[in-house]
């Protein structure tokens, strides 16, 4: 027994002492490397749930976030947070012409490629003419619109269907030009993996693991005195929590990250320590229009007022997201699209006594059990929100709470993501809360909720326009705006649409979403501010976050 | 020799049985795998996209399931588990290859080690009960396994990294500085980020070893054998490991081929808790994504390797215990 004791007090001593000197060595080793360069490193806090796959191809939804902006450019850049300001990139210029149904581009001279090799107009007929030819690749259906994409020298001249001015920003912004010397070698480009990425823009991938992705700027950027941060890092996270935790640590100067009460977790923890979130799209009650009681419009516009959208910012989002307005227009990134007569209609947008008063006139009242009913139809319906996001499931508690208590009696239900997802493209629920994608100016938006094209019969699958709003006149708008390029005519129609938001509430805009920035301008400058939104500062907004790399630089 | 062969034909049915089950309740699911992708951005990502995504992945047409079911059954005994439509286009190979060795790495090291200690110090604490181990091992060891995995592991990060300094409490190793390769600089890396997440299985799993252990040594002990041993004049360390203990341990052997098996899935509260790469939460995001081949790779994995382990477990019963051989 006494052999024992001795035997267990020796390996435990060996086992404390083993443990020391695993992590002595690591300590010195850390000092050793940061004593070495001159220029640290900017790592990234960015979490999207998994280990990184290292493909790049720029035209597959989950490579093209680590590619797309930084090695890939597009023609031009096209800041939404402006109002679809344009920025020439590899295009140095661009006129529409032919009624608005042909757009000639001037390919940038003097770019090369990553790999040495000179770029040219050729490479951009090349990149449209493998969207045509692998509809897999065209993720913004493009050549729904175009009908050709044709090279003149150092010009690019593209036909559309019919006049497709909001179409810009598909074709200029959100297109990765590729070169046509290395992609024409690749058999199948829908299923390649593009491990190392060769492109025009500022950072080239250097290194990728699961856990890691490493980007140096690229020394033949054709974009003088920009990319000047040497090295940039994302790491890998899983949680939100641990990334929150990477980025309140101060390992990471920018970041993209929901976090809970930021001010005493992040603000407070480090000088400089700062955060922006520009709210860019609506996040919105969807209700089924084939619902017997949604399908009035009285009764959405009573929702809409009965829900204080201040309180629900407040409880579900820390107050991050501001409230949205029945308008649809995003303030304040998009203020100066409001129609300034509408919104004083609206007032708050909080009226309990507008509510009661909508109703009443519709003919509806209020029974014994506290709920509104017309006819023996009672006006109860259930909300889905996606069971994946805490902080919406929050948000939709407490608008279940306030419809409940002004006379909706409202259900809530939260499916797994997949569900949720699969019952609103089909339209088998009553209401749903969720949010379209958004676009450089209101128009894409409202172009989204309201074109009667983009929906579907219930049961078939719709990416947009899941309430299933269909109107002759409203879709009559839509395709005038796409005639014009005069900022007056844009601003009209956009008026006409708020004023079908706002008199038929087809949608009911709660909360606006917001881009989470986090940022730290101690040894960086020229992050997006307030004061100077240049581009969206997200990580996961393609091209903007490549932009806005390539604008980053040291502090002297 | 027959029930070798026995064990081998049982082995097959259940793996059979397994496959079955994994092509077809994953397909349950509503939706499909083009728009859970869609899904995933947010609204970050043109609704068109989901027509591209749906002719990348080859959905829309409607799929012959029997068909795709023997094709499937082809494809695994070929090894052949295709292409991630979550990690579109990476192969499923990879996705799994680049989790695989970290949740190997730890959680077998951790089950071996948990394993071997806890056998150890349930044995003692038996063989001297009533003694200062025996009070104070069991019902600590228990209390902390008892509390969920995820409070002890958020307190040892707290405590033992953001306060005390004293070893990483995120990732696998650190990936900004450090490459992966067959450095010294690399192991000793991955040691230092692996001694917290280790630690925090250790003791969340001890305790079940060394309770059961600890009960069958009991009745072990009370044994005629066992008097006999101490009235030849055995010593009684010599009784206590190569006697008693060899014969309490049979219980346990089955329990532990269990868990080594189970090793395949992962920890997804480790990984968690401690961002630590691994397969527990591959196989939550394939859920989440309605993935399809990872899923079915992964479960395919999960499978074999239980039921191997189980397997062996067995013939390694029948082979240490004479008694359940004379049986047959």
């Amino acid at each position: 027994m006494k052999k024992f004791k001795v035997g267990l007090a020796t390996s435990a001593l060996v086992l404390v002492a083993s443990t020391m000197t695993v992590v002595g060595p690591s300590v010195v080793g850390l000092a050793v490397a940061n004593a070495a360069p001159s220029q640290a490193p900017l790592n990234l806090a960015n979490e999207q749930g998994s280990l990184w796959s290292c493909a790049f191809n720029p035209f597959i939804p989950s490579s093209l976030p680590y590619s797309f902006g930084l090695t890939y450019e597009s023609l031009d850049f096209v800041n939404a947070l402006q109002s679809g300001k344009v920025t020439p990139w590899l295009a140095s210029a661009y006129a529409w012409s032919n009624g608005n149904k042909t757009l000639t581009f001037t390919i940038r001279s003097g770019v090369k490629w990553s790999d040495g090799q000179p770029f040219s107009a050729a490479d951009v007929a090349y990149t449209f003419g493998l969207l045509k030819k692998y509809p897999a690749l065209d993720l913004n259906a493009v050549w729904t619109a175009l009908s050709s994409v044709t090279q003149s020298g150092s010009k690019i001249i593209m036909n559309f269907k019919a006049a497709a001015v909001p179409y810009f920003y598909y074709v200029a912004d959100q297109v990765p030009i590729v070169p046509e010397h290395l992609w024409s070698k690749i058999a199948n480009p829908t299923t390649a993996l593009i491990s190392n990425p060769v492109g025009t823009g500022g950072y080239i991938m250097s290194k990728c693991s699961g856990q890691n992705i490493q980007w140096k700027s690229n020394p033949l950027f054709w974009q003088k005195g920009m990319a000047q941060i040497k090295v940039v890092n994302m790491p890998a996270f899983l949680s939100n929590n641990t990334c929150n935790q990477y980025l309140a640590s101060g390992q990471s100067a920018w970041g993209s990250q929901f976090i809970p009460n930021i001010q005493s977790y992040y603000v407070a923890k480090k000088a400089g320590n700062s955060y922006w979130f520009p709210p860019v799209a609506n996040v919105s009650l969807f209700p089924n229009l084939t619902v017997p009681g949604l399908s009035d419009p009285k009764v959405r516009q009573a929702i809409s007022f009965a829900i204080n959208r201040s309180l629900v910012s407040k409880i579900g989002e820390y107050g991050y997201e501001p409230p949205a307005s029945q308008t649809g227009i995003v303030s304040p990134t998009f203020k100066s699209w409001v129609s300034s007569s509408l919104a004083s209609s609206l007032g708050t947008g909080y009226n309990l006594t507008k509510a009661a008063a909508i109703l009443k006139a519709d003919g509806y009242t209020k029974g014994s059990d506290g709920i509104y009913a017309k006819g023996g139809k009672k006006l109860s319906f259930t909300l889905t929100t996606n069971g994946g996001y805490s902080d919406w499931i929050a948000s939709m508690q407490v608008v279940s709470q306030q419809l409940t208590s002004f006379g909706i009696k409202i259900t809530l239900q939260t499916p797994a993501q997949a569900t949720f997802y699969a019952n609103l493209y089909a339209g088998k629920y009553q209401l749903a809360y969720n949010a379209e994608a958004g676009g450089p100016t209101p128009f894409y938006e409202m172009r989204q909720m309201l074109f009667s094209k983009n929906s579907a019969p219930i049961g078939t699958a719709a990416a947009s326009n899941w309430e299933r709003y269909s109107s002759a006149s409203t879709d009559a708008l839509l395709n005038q705006y796409a005639t014009t390029t005069s900022a007056a005519t844009q601003q009209s129609i956009v008026n006409q649409l708020e004023a079908v938001m706002v008199n038929q509430a087809p949608v009911i805009p709660v909360l606006e979403e917001v881009d989470w920035f986090q940022y730290n301008p101690t040894t960086i400058n020229n992050f997006p501010t307030a004061a100077n939104p240049y581009a969206q500062p997200g990580l996961y907004n393609q091209p903007d976050w490549g932009y806005v790399l390539d604008k980053l630089a040291p502090k002297a | 020799m027959r029930f070798i062969v026995r064990r081998i034909g049982f082995l097959l049915i259940a793996l059979w049985a397994a496959l079955t089950l994994n092509f077809f309740i994953p397909r349950l699911m509503p939706g499909n795998p083009a728009q859970a992708i869609v899904a995933n951005f947010r609204g970050r990502i043109n609704p068109s996209a989901l027509h591209a995504i749906e002719v990348a992945l080859g959905i829309g047409g409607h799929q012959n399931l029997v068909a795709a079911y023997f094709q499937y059954l082809g494809n695994t005994f070929t090894g052949n588990f295709g292409v991630s439509t979550g990690n579109y286009p990476q192969t499923v190979t990879h996705v799994i290859g680049v989790a695989l060795p970290w949740s190997l790495g730890l959680l077998g090291v951790t089950t071996v080690l948990g394993f071997v200690l806890g056998t150890g110090l349930g044995a003692l604490a038996a063989w001297r009960r009533g003694g200062v181990l025996d009070n104070l091992l069991p019902p600590s060891f228990i209390v902390i396994s008892a509390f969920p995995y995820f409070w002890v592991g958020l307190l040892c990060a707290w405590l033992f990294s953001l306060t005390l300094n004293w070893f990483p409490s995120l990732n696998g190793y650190n990936a900004t500085v450090d490459s992966p390769g067959f450095t010294w600089t690399f192991a000793v890396d991955v040691l230092n980020h692996s001694v917290l997440p280790a630690f925090t299985i250790l003791i969340s799993s001890i305790g079940g070893w060394i309770l059961t252990m600890r009960n069958n040594m009991i009745t072990v002990v009370a044994e005629d054998y066992v008097k006999m041993a101490r009235a030849k004049g055995l010593t009684p360390r010599r009784i206590l490991w190569q006697y008693a203990g060899r014969n309490a341990l049979l219980p346990n052997l089955t329990g532990f081929a269990m868990s080594l098996g189970f090793i395949i899935s992962g920890a997804i509260l480790v990984e968690d808790v401690f961002n630590y790469p691994g397969v527990g939460f591959l196989l939550l995001q394939a859920v989440g994504n309605e993935d399809f081949p990872l899923l079915q790779a992964l479960l395919l994995l999960i499978t074999v390797a239980v039921l191997v382990a189980i397997f062996i477990a067995d013939i390694a019963t029948a082979l240490l215990d004479p008694r359940t051989r004379n049986n047959r």
